[in-house]
């Protein structure tokens, strides 16, 4: 790719999607312009690094693209703290931390709360105002600094030699792993899995005829409701499958995508399940008449249980994807220079 | 003298203080940058040869104050712009609108009054 259209692809992600094509055109026709007006004064084509060096005198695309979108605010303690190039960023990445720390402390008090625990509202409340004081002094400070460095060297930033560095960084480290990394899925890896698997099935199983094991005490008093007869047979498919699939990689340990593949397959059937369970709204039912309240006070918790389950399920999910997409990286790519 | 106590004077607080500077340059230039474009536009040109039209009588502008100058313009119905060939290549090419030439006129009128008014104010 040239470094115009590389500049240009850096931009457009940043433009109004209405305006993008119509800016862009006009950018790049103005920019070649300039390129072919330097190149009939000096008699030759511009090199790769003085075509560069155009581009790089228009400022950075974060730059250029504000000044075609509207104002989206900025934020200031007297002098300007954050100019409207970075605040929609700002505001994002905030929202994002805020938003993740949030449902981390719900899923600490939650969990405290089904252990037991007694949970006051102060202190929920002084955590929250606590991580909101300290996300919104770290954030702001970070980008205050960026937007000190963009306003005093606009030119300096370049979202591509960052991209390339990026870029560079990450090849590297691809190679190293070509060179160094494991080559077959560890058969130690695979025996655990098929173990755990095998056990976790089993257990399941009894579960089913023995709701004991489960509840304990309470399995006199309350039951599974219907929506696990639902789920309950995709489940024991699931670790079927995840035992088969640990097997033939005891066999084969060379057969990563096989794994790979397998894996992020079984995760979405994982997350269908969690999703169908997220939206049954009874989860346990009174096995008599008297116990209607303890599966009300039950019915009331799980849900947080379910979506830590979720959470979790996602978080696998994630995992595996972009275990797949780096091995897939690594076997696509061009085998390392011997030495 | 004056001019030597001013000039030592500015380029003290303009050394001290290139922020400060800058962004009253900024200001300065804002309201006749618009006035200088409009008046450019009088014959059709496209983005680059205005540009360095601008450049060539003094007035150096930036690709991204002048692109998105030109768009607010024409949005505002002081400018018409339309797609065209020439030099084998598709530009953008712009020209007055019939209100931008109304406009431009009172503007220039307006300029001249406060051009007028500054001289005998600095004059002293």
């Amino acid at each position: 790719m040239q470094p115009l259209d590389r500049y240009l692809s850096n931009l457009a992600k940043l433009l109004p999607a209405d305006q993008r094509e119509d800016i862009l055109r006009e950018l790049s026709e103005d920019i070649r312009s300039e390129i072919e007006d330097k190149e009939s004064e000096l008699g030759r084509p511009l090199t790769e690094a003085e075509q560069l060096e155009v581009i790089r005198r228009r400022g950075n695309p974060l730059q250029v693209a504000a000044a075609y979108t509207p104002n989206q605010g900025t934020l200031a303690f007297g002098p300007q703290l954050i100019g409207p190039v970075l605040f929609p960023f700002y505001v994002r990445v905030l929202t994002f931390n805020l938003g993740l720390t949030f449902l981390i402390v719900g899923v600490i008090f939650a969990a405290l709360s089904l252990a037991g625990q007694p949970i006051h509202f102060r202190d929920l409340f002084s955590s929250v105002i606590l991580q909101l004081f300290l996300q919104l002094a770290a954030v702001t400070f970070i980008f205050a600094l960026v937007e000190k460095h963009l306003s005093r060297q606009p030119h300096d930033w370049s979202k591509m030699d960052f991209q390339t560095s990026f870029q560079a960084a990450i090849k590297s480290q691809i190679e190293r792993k070509i060179q160094s990394g494991p080559k077959e899925i560890s058969r130690f890896d695979s025996i655990a899995v098929l173990v755990a698997s095998s056990v976790a099935l089993l257990w399941l199983q009894s579960l089913w005829a023995n709701q004991y094991l489960l509840f304990g005490p309470a399995a006199a008093l309350i039951s599974l409701a219907p929506i696990w007869h639902v789920v309950y047979l995709p489940a024991v498919f699931i670790m079927l499958v995840t035992i088969v699939r640990a097997a033939i990689n005891i066999a084969r340990p060379d057969w990563i995508r096989f794994r790979d593949v397998v894996s992020v397959l079984l995760d979405a059937a994982s997350l269908a399940i969690v999703y169908t369970l997220m939206f049954a709204h009874t989860w346990v039912v009174p096995a008599v008449s008297a116990s209607e309240h303890i599966a009300s006070a039950v019915n009331h918790w799980a849900p947080i249980a379910i979506f830590a389950s979720a959470i979790i399920a996602l978080a696998q999910t994630i995992h595996d994807l972009i275990r797949l997409y780096k091995n897939w990286r690594w076997h696509s790519a061009p085998p390392a220079p011997s030495r | 003298m004056y001019n030597t106590v001013y000039d030592v004077h500015h380029m003290t607080h303009s050394q001290s203080n290139p922020d400060l500077f800058q962004n009253l340059c900024l200001e300065l230039r804002r309201g006749s940058l618009i006035l200088a474009v409009l008046a450019c536009l009088r014959s059709e040109q496209y983005g680059y040869t205005l540009r360095k039209a601008l450049a060539d009588r003094g007035l150096d502008i930036e690709e991204g104050t002048l692109y998105p100058l030109l768009r607010r313009l024409e949005t505002q119905g002081l400018l018409l712009s339309e797609w065209r060939e020439a030099e084998k290549r598709n530009k953008r090419f712009y020209r007055l609108s019939p209100l931008g030439q109304e406009m431009l006129e009172k503007l220039l009128a307006e300029w001249k009054a406060i051009d007028a008014s500054l001289a005998e104010i600095v004059k002293g």
